[in-house]
């Protein structure tokens, strides 16, 4: 009924337009038998000034509105720069699109038929065409200056030794988060069809000793000030490991490894402090009762089309001290106690197909897997 | 250039076309309207096609963005219509995903590639060079049915039991590179078809191409040098040019990805592991697939914005009675804009872990290519600047035009940045970047076009203060739906739902508004079809046998208002002159075909 109703409204409506459209057609004046357009260039001219008016006024409370929503300042060190980069670019082109947008609509109301009598034919200036094609290519080489500066440092620094290796693969629709235990090292993974398992699906060679202190965490862990290296990888599709407040974003792509090296400058517990001090976050999250900064926290989440739940893959990111990192890592349990050595002491047979290892994968078996799977 | 001076009788000048007294030559009506070989039905049949794809794909976005607006409600009419897609009243995943992935297809290549440019370069290049007809009338008709049989499929493709392609318009493996194996990998038949349809589309893409740059180059009327071509022609040609060059990686691309799909071959596929179970594919890579489909991707958004900048500069010089400000400086940005697209690709793909080094050059490249866009804004103001502006419909969407391109074009700046874009990438900035640079601006390069044109096109007028209310609508409604959502940085786009996320679930009340604002700007659009169809049947007549309504200085005017098959009754006007000759020697205009005047020097 109500789909109806408001159906038969926008006909109502259309047809009262197209009505008066008309009659309006009719009635613009005729000159020495020319239509003229005179009227309506003065109207829009007018109506364009306007436009301008409003569009700067709307921008400018959509900017008060709006920004305080935003995600907040990065809590990475790069993530300060490129945000810096952001802002400064923003700046820039603001003063730009203000200057041209005002030229364009004052011009277009200034010039219109009704206030001039001739036009002025103007057909170059070569000097003009100069003079803009090299500012904008001087403020340009600086931005490219500076964001080249900031992207071969985010991506060919130095490593430090001290860094914290994390091992995250992405597939629908969840994440794997890997963590290498106390002895820092990660147990070896072979991707065949021995390891690979749907117990197994990282493909984790248990029979490296370096493998039986891993294990898999729900939230992704960060230390303070302390360098994190993402190890990524995709079982499936292309997924996208992304920190949006850590301005850190890299594909997961099947077959290829990827990473992203980078370091958080804000535990959960200061970034809280911080957004403590911001209007917005003061306000009451309706959902929670409470103000918005108290229940904050960082989030893990895919930026690249993976299928039907792309949108669900959420992931709790926490950052912490390093003691309070080093307390977490000593409650955990490592995937090879709590899976491998349970069966093990069950059945001793139970991973001797893993055990028999790397040299049973044979080339030879490559169709009939794919065959099997796509039935 | 000595071609042009030597073919004024050439391409379609046969038997038929000679003249008024035999030009009634049996045309039954479907040689006349359906199997046309004239030019300017072939435009009128894209424009019409292009709309009712324009309807489709504007019909989808609304869809989805109910499900955006209010991802809590339910619309039980939705389940009425749409049945197990919207069960309860809700749009499902997989229909979602589905939607935004026909509706970026459907506009990014119906409405602003096969629409867009198959209209004005077949309506504009015969008449505007001068020349009877196009270089090969036939492959101009074929070029049209491919099109309309590769829209044929895709539309198909929805009434399929698992649905039409739903892995994005970029068509990314594997998700789309593997049939449906019954877990969550991406679609099934409606993705083969959406590969054949492109598949057509882009035959059928080729063939206008190759037809629009040969009737360029070698059928020019006498006297119509290079450079006394108007910016319309000269942009759609570099939209041809383009398009032949950049099209066949998109084949390429596509056609591996079914090899792919139905041949198991391992093109784009490595060490797929589903459930534990790991697949047989060995030794290919995704991201090639991402080189291909962008090498096509990016020139792809010039193919859509060229023809529009050419519409924009031919339509704002008529109505402001001045010559286009810096002709040559046009032309040169716009040689500039067709040699650096093709460099700038891999923007697309700074965070697929590419070598920095590759990152660094496709930074340099692609905040190059701000300073021809630069230019052309800065030409364009220089225009209207001193002229004397007639605001109607079609000058009001060609200001709209720049407007919506100087807006959109500022935020590429800070995407093009590498480092910046590590956090923009595949979020809501970008989603507002290209549809206010390129969706909405190609739209009002189109509407400048067809409220010009129409009159050249139907021999009457549209409806002016209808045009100026839809401009008006749109003007305003696409500005607010798209520019608030730049304030949705990070927020990754194609997200069904955003609950599932405290850091981007902040924006609700803004999602809901948007809504608003789209379906309403919808709505706006079939005012304009209303209009169109109104007034081809009962607009405003043009008067007289010869009509120039705007006093335009290009050929298309001198030619009858009666359709002809052949454009011109006697010979084809000579050309002396280029085209923006408007406020000059005491006349407010002077057409391309007026001999220069004693001691007059030619521009
Ligand atoms: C001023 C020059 C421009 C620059 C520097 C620029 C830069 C960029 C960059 C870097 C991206 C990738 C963003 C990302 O996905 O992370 C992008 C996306 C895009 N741009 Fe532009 N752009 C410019 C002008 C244009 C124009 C004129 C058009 C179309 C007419 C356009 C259409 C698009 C489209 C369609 C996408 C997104 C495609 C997708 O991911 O689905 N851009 N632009
Ligand atoms: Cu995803
Ligand atoms: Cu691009």
């Amino acid at each position: 009924m109500i789909a109806f109703l408001s159906f038969a409204i926008v006909v109502l409506l259309f047809t009262v337009l197209v009505l008066t459209a008309k009659a309006s057609e009719v009635a613009t004046e005729l000159k020495d038998g020319v239509r003229s357009y005179t009227n309506q260039s003065r109207i829009n001219g007018y109506l364009l000034l306007g436009f301008l008016v409003l569009m700067f006024a709307g921008s400018a409370y959509a900017f008060k509105e709006l920004m305080p929503v935003m995600i907040p300042k990065a809590a990475s060190v790069h993530g300060e720069k490129t945000d810096y980069l952001f802002n400064m670019t923003m700046i820039i082109i603001l003063v730009v699109a203000v200057l041209t947008q005002a030229a364009l609509f004052y011009f277009a109301y200034r010039y219109n038929e009704s206030r001039v009598n001739e036009a002025y034919f103007y057909a170059h200036n070569n000097t003009l065409e100069i003079v803009w094609t090299i500012i904008p290519t001087i403020v340009l080489t600086v931005l490219i200056v500076m964001g080249m500066y900031e992207w071969f440092t985010i991506f060919t620094r130095d490593r430090d030794k001290n860094m914290l290796v994390i091992e995250a693969t992405g597939k629908q629709f969840n994440w794997m988060i890997r963590y290498s235990g106390k002895d820092g090292k990660f147990g070896e993974r072979i991707i065949d069809t021995a390891h690979v398992t749907p117990t197994n699906e990282l493909g984790i060679n248990w029979n490296d000793p370096k493998s039986h202190d891993d294990f898999m965490s729900d939230k992704l862990y960060l230390v303070k000030g302390r360098p994190t290296l993402m190890k990524l990888g995709a079982q499936d599709v292309i997924h996208s490991f992304y920190l949006p407040h850590f301005r850190v974003k890299m594909d997961c792509v099947p077959g290829t490894p990827t990473e992203f090296y980078f370091t958080p400058t804000m535990t959960t517990e200061e970034m809280r402090q911080y957004l403590s001090t911001q209007p917005w976050w003061q306000t009451i999250n309706p959902e929670t009762g409470q103000p918005r900064w108290q229940t904050f926290k960082y989030e893990l989440a895919c930026a690249e089309l993976c299928g039907k739940s792309h949108f669900g893959m959420e992931r709790e990111v926490i950052v912490v001290t390093q003691n309070e990192y080093d307390e977490w890592l000593n409650k955990q349990t490592s995937l090879y106690d709590a899976t491998i050595k349970p069966a093990l002491a069950k059945d001793s047979t139970a991973v001797a197909p893993v055990a028999a290892g790397a040299d049973s994968s044979k080339p030879g078996e490559k169709k009939p897997t794919a065959m099997l799977i796509k039935k | 250039m000595n071609t042009a001076h030597s073919v004024e009788h050439a391409g379609a000048d046969t038997d038929h076309i000679h003249g008024h007294e035999e030009h009634h030559h049996e045309e039954t009506f479907l040689t006349k309207y359906i199997f046309s070989q004239d030019h300017k039905m072939i435009s009128k049949q894209f424009l019409i096609t292009g709309m009712f794809w324009g309807v489709v794909g504007g019909l989808l976005s609304v869809l989805f963005r109910l499900q955006l607006g209010w991802p809590n409600e339910t619309f039980p009419f939705l389940e009425t219509f749409l049945g197990k897609w919207a069960e309860g009243g809700r749009i499902s995943q997989e229909f979602y995903y589905a939607l935004i992935t026909m509706h970026g297809t459907i506009l990014v290549f119906f409405v602003l590639t096969g629409g867009l440019s198959g209209t004005f370069a077949n309506l504009l290049i015969p008449f505007q060079v001068g020349s009877r007809d196009m270089a090969s009338p036939f492959i101009n008709m074929l070029s049209y049915w491919f099109f309309l049989s590769a829209g044929v499929v895709m539309l198909f493709s929805f009434f399929i039991q698992t649905g039409p392609a739903s892995g994005g318009w970029t068509a990314y493996p594997p998700l789309n590179g593997l049939r449906n194996t019954g877990v969550n990998l991406g679609s099934g038949l409606g993705f083969d078809m959406w590969a054949l349809g492109m598949t057509l589309f882009i035959a059928s893409s080729l063939m206008g191409a190759l037809n629009y740059i040969t009737t360029v180059l070698n059928l020019r009327t006498k006297g119509m040098t290079m450079m006394r071509l108007p910016l319309s022609v000269w942009a759609l040609l570099f939209t041809a040019i383009v398009g032949v060059l950049s099209f066949p990686a998109l084949l390429a691309g596509v056609v591996l990805l079914e090899f792919d799909r139905l041949l198991d071959t391992s093109f784009y596929l490595n060490n797929i592991i589903i459930n534990g179970q790991l697949l047989g594919y060995k030794g290919g890579s995704p991201i090639l697939f991402e080189h291909l489909f962008w090498f096509l991707g990016h020139p792809e958004v010039y193919i859509i914005i060229l023809p529009a900048m050419g519409i924009v500069s031919e339509v704002l010089a008529v109505h402001s009675r001045k010559p286009i400000f810096g002709y040559k400086a046009m032309i040169i940005s716009l040689m500039a804009i067709l040699i650096l697209s093709f460099i700038v690709w891999a923007h697309h793909m700074f965070v697929t872990g590419l070598n920095p080094n590759l990152g660094a050059i496709f930074t340099l490249f692609t905040l190059l290519i701000a300073i021809p866009s630069a230019i052309k804004v800065f030409n364009w103001i220089g225009t209207i600047w001193r002229g004397k502006i007639r605001l109607t419909a079609a000058a009001l969407f060609a200001i709209g035009f720049v407007s919506m391109f100087i807006s959109g074009g500022l935020t590429g700046i800070i995407l093009g940045n590498s480092s910046i874009d590590i956090q923009l990438h595949d979020t809501m900035f970008v989603v507002a970047h290209f549809h206010i640079v390129m969706g909405i601006a190609a739209f009002f390069g189109m509407f400048a076009g067809v409220y010009h044109w129409f009159p050249r096109l139907y021999g009457r007028f549209m409806n002016e203060t209808l045009g100026q209310i839809h401009f008006y609508i749109t003007l305003i409604g696409s500005y607010c739906i798209f520019f608030p959502m730049h304030f949705m940085t990070g927020l990754p786009r194609r997200y069904y739902s955003y609950a599932n996320f405290d850091t981007f679930n902040n924006f609700n009340n803004l999602a809901a508004f948007m809504s608003i604002v789209a379906i309403v700007v919808f709505l706006a659009q079939l005012l304009f079809l209303v209009n169109f169809f109104y007034s081809i049947f009962k607009g405003r007549k043009l008067e007289g046998e010869y009509a120039n309504p705007w006093d335009s200085n290009t050929l298309e005017w001198t030619a009858p208002v009666e359709r002809l098959h052949g454009n011109w009754p006697g010979d084809i006007p000579e050309v002396y002159r280029w085209p923006y000759d408007y406020s000059v020697n005491g006349k407010p205009f002077t057409p391309q075909n007026v001999p220069l005047k004693d001691g007059e020097a030619a521009h």
